[in-house]
């Protein structure tokens, strides 16, 4: 059975290829087949959740060649980590939470984040915006400029959707630092589009 | 997921970043590179049973069974006189020198005991048949080509336990059939004796 795919184009003139499962209960055979070591199985989750895992990447590195890096590494370590996925959450979430984790830990390892170059032809744009008049481009911008923590709970909340309790297993900080974090990426990104605008 | 507790429903900061796409797609396909990885064979555990030292072994159990038959030709045909015989081939130019890997050396007693035998080994073998000085020759030769290939693979793997066991015998096979040949009885090496 093939997997559904929903073609977007985004503001840039990308597309934005939304691939599903036709059902959720494809999803869980192919988590069943992976863990059993089927690699076309596995092929099959990767083209269906890439593009959010990638878009998420991309987020929280700012950068779009280590968002690619991230998206490899994080499928690698799903793979090796597949037997550890128990259904309990949806396999999307336990994909994001992988991807997460390969984030926070290259940035810890290679401790690009403060040394990275914000070259603005490499960052943006960093995610296409549907049906965007530039005011949601000012907001990916601003949002590139935040500090790393308030930017991951910011996308992980505000983007994602991810609750403070969600938000903060990922990043492995409390859920009042979350929301703190939340307060003050709100407040820097009020300040720079209000300065921007004005 | 998203409790919004402290989002206002007139956030417009919020409203715009729930706007923002969650999905991107990448530039390039990064499965091949993903598939590449994930289908990689595990990379294999170093096995000490590595070929270098299994061709050793047999090489070892090879000598074993032929010095048994050594044995039987020079018991046989040890007392015979050929007058005709060239002159035997010196062994003792031959002798590999007695070390035992790159981070030990055999005992000077093990050591003083074989060059002896081996001197005496080329006196020996002008009194024996050719056909037996042959399989003395050939088994001796056997004998130092193993004791060389486990002593390289004990350069690449000294702490092999089972490497320094099977050169133990293979010294042992080979003083065994220098005592054989020359008459002499020694005692059995001991690993203490290394």
């Amino acid at each position: 059975m093939q997997a559904q795919s929903t073609v977007i184009t985004g503001e840039f003139g990308r597309e934005i290829m939304l691939q599903m499962a036709d059902t959720p209960n494809d999803e869980s055979r192919w988590v069943r087949q992976a863990q059993a070591a089927s690699s076309g199985a596995f092929e099959k989750l990767y083209r269906a959740h890439v593009d959010k895992v990638f878009g998420l990447c991309l987020r929280m590195t700012c950068n779009r060649s280590e968002a690619e890096d991230c998206t490899q590494e994080a499928f690698i370590q799903a793979w090796n980590q597949l037997s550890k996925f128990r259904g309990d959450s949806s396999f999307s979430t336990w994909m994001h939470r992988v991807a997460v984790n390969t984030v926070l830990g290259r940035m810890r390892k290679f401790r690009r984040e403060q040394d990275r170059i914000r070259a603005v032809s490499d960052v943006a744009p960093t995610a296409e915006s549907i049906g965007d008049d530039g005011a949601l481009r000012d907001l990916e911008q601003a949002i590139n400029e935040l500090p790393s923590g308030a930017r991951h709970v910011f996308v992980l909340h505000a983007v994602y959707g991810y609750s403070h309790g969600e938000t903060g297993t990922m990043l492995g900080i409390a859920e009042g630092t979350s929301k703190a974090q939340l307060n003050r990426a709100r407040r820097l990104l009020a300040q720079q589009l209000k300065l921007e605008c004005a | 997921m998203n409790e919004n507790d402290d989002n206002r429903p007139d956030d417009e900061l919020m409203r715009r970043a729930a706007k923002l796409a969650t999905a991107v797609k990448p530039e390039r396909d990064l499965w091949p590179e993903i598939e590449q990885a994930i289908n990689k064979p595990a990379r294999p555990q170093r096995s000490t049973w590595n070929s270098g030292w299994a061709q050793a072994a047999a090489v070892v159990l090879l000598v074993s069974g032929s010095s048994g038959i050594t044995y039987l030709a020079v018991s046989d045909g040890g007392n015979r006189t050929v007058p005709d015989a060239g002159p035997a081939q010196p062994l003792v130019s031959q002798l590999v020198s007695g070390s035992f890997g790159s981070q030990y050396n055999l005992g000077p007693d093990y050591q003083d005991a074989r060059r002896k035998l081996a001197t005496k080994l080329d006196d020996e073998l002008e009194n024996l048949a050719p056909e037996t000085r042959d399989a003395v020759v050939a088994n001796l030769e056997s004998i130092r080509a193993a004791i060389e290939e486990i002593n390289n693979a004990l350069a690449e793997d000294p702490g092999n336990v089972l490497l320094q066991e099977l050169l133990l015998e293979t010294y042992r096979n080979e003083l065994s059939l220098m005592n054989k040949v020359d008459g002499i009885t020694r005692t059995a090496m001991r690993r203490g004796d290394i």
